[in-house]
């Protein structure tokens, strides 16, 4: 009887480590199996050289998925996509229409254990340090034309543009030291973009003033 | 010999044309990348991002009366510098980082004939 128990104990414990363990292999291969490449590339460096190459694409490349995500938030996603772009991805004329497919919650976690494998040093640990929020408002809202073309929540609406990719919920979704990173070095992860590049313009303390104000989005 | 010389220039006439030609094509499809997404695919300043919040109007490249009040300098230094260089709205980005000088020259051709004006000369 203690035998059995003893058994039974060390079984249940090991089906729990199991199911919490990652497998990013189980997730490349659903990854694969299920056309997502078809859509989004992730073998690294940028591929992308003139403006057909980046409208070619059908969504976004995601080489440096683990960098960009916070994998809660991916999971998450997966299970249950809602447009983040307004628009289709690459139009201007039309609205997303929002057919991302959704995986189940068990597939959901396995293709986040393989998309949270495919990082860049690029994005270095910390690199966003603590900017000054207000400050990173400013040049937000005030400076750059930042919102022109990305929606924001302020209080509980959410303003403007549509062409961008929206803002709203960057708390919870984007690694602020890649937000960084892709405001220091955007030709890196987007060569062929319709972002202006901002290096040269802002300096290194707005870069980091402004990823903490984004970072802060809900 | 002359006939040769005949092919020849023909040859470079058309070479040049179609040399124009792609160029033409690469101006446009750099405007409905970068500028159509405030301006409008046909630059009459009505882009996606022109929302009821936008708080400003983005200028409509199709209108001569208001276009010709614009140099190609200040049509040039608000592509490269932004709406503030030119005592504009921050809405307009300063595109300066992302495009190159032929690029922008090219922009600022590429206005002119959805204009069909010259412009203030200065």
């Amino acid at each position: 009887m203690r035998l059995a128990s003893t058994v039974s104990l060390a079984a249940a414990m090991l089906l729990v480590a199991s199911a919490g363990q990652a497998d990013p292999a189980a997730g490349e291969k659903l990854f694969t199996g299920k056309n997502c490449n078809g859509c989004h590339y992730t073998q690294g460096p940028a591929q992308e050289k003139t403006i057909d190459d980046q409208l070619a694409k059908k969504g976004p490349e995601l080489w440096y998925a683990g960098s960009k995500f916070q994998k809660a938030w991916l999971k998450g996603w997966l299970a249950d996509p809602k447009p983040i772009r307004p628009l289709k991805y690459n139009s201007l004329t039309e609205k997303n229409p929002g057919n991302h497919p959704k995986l189940s919650a068990a597939d959901a976690g396995a293709v986040t254990d393989y998309l949270m494998t495919l990082t860049t040093p690029e994005v270095k640990k910390g690199a966003a340090g603590k900017g000054k929020k207000l400050k990173g408002k400013l040049v937000f809202m005030k400076k750059m034309p930042c919102k022109g073309c990305h929606q924001y929540p302020k209080r509980k609406k959410v303003l403007g543009g549509l062409s961008g990719p929206s803002l709203v919920g960057a708390s919870k979704r984007l690694n602020p030291d890649w937000i960084y990173a892709y405001m220091m070095k955007p030709k890196v992860f987007k060569p062929v973009k319709m972002m202006p590049v901002f290096t040269g313009i802002l300096n290194e303390v707005d870069v980091k003033n402004v990823t903490t104000f984004i970072g802060k989005f809900k | 010999m002359p006939r040769i010389t005949i092919v020849s220039a023909l040859l470079l006439v058309f070479g040049l044309a179609a040399a124009g030609s792609a160029q033409a094509v690469d101006v446009e499809k750099t405007f409905k990348f970068y500028c159509a997404q405030c301006h409008g695919l046909d630059g009459k300043g009505k882009g996606p991002n022109v929302t009821k919040d936008f708080a400003t109007t983005p200028r409509n490249f199709t209108d001569p009366k208001e276009m010709n009040k614009l140099t190609d300098g200040d049509i040039k230094t608000a592509i490269k510098d932004g709406g503030p260089a030119v005592s504009k709205s921050e809405l307009m980005p300063p595109w300066g980082k992302t495009l190159t000088d032929e690029e922008i020259d090219a922009l600022v051709g590429y206005i002119r004939k959805l204009c069909q004006c010259k412009g203030k000369q200065g």
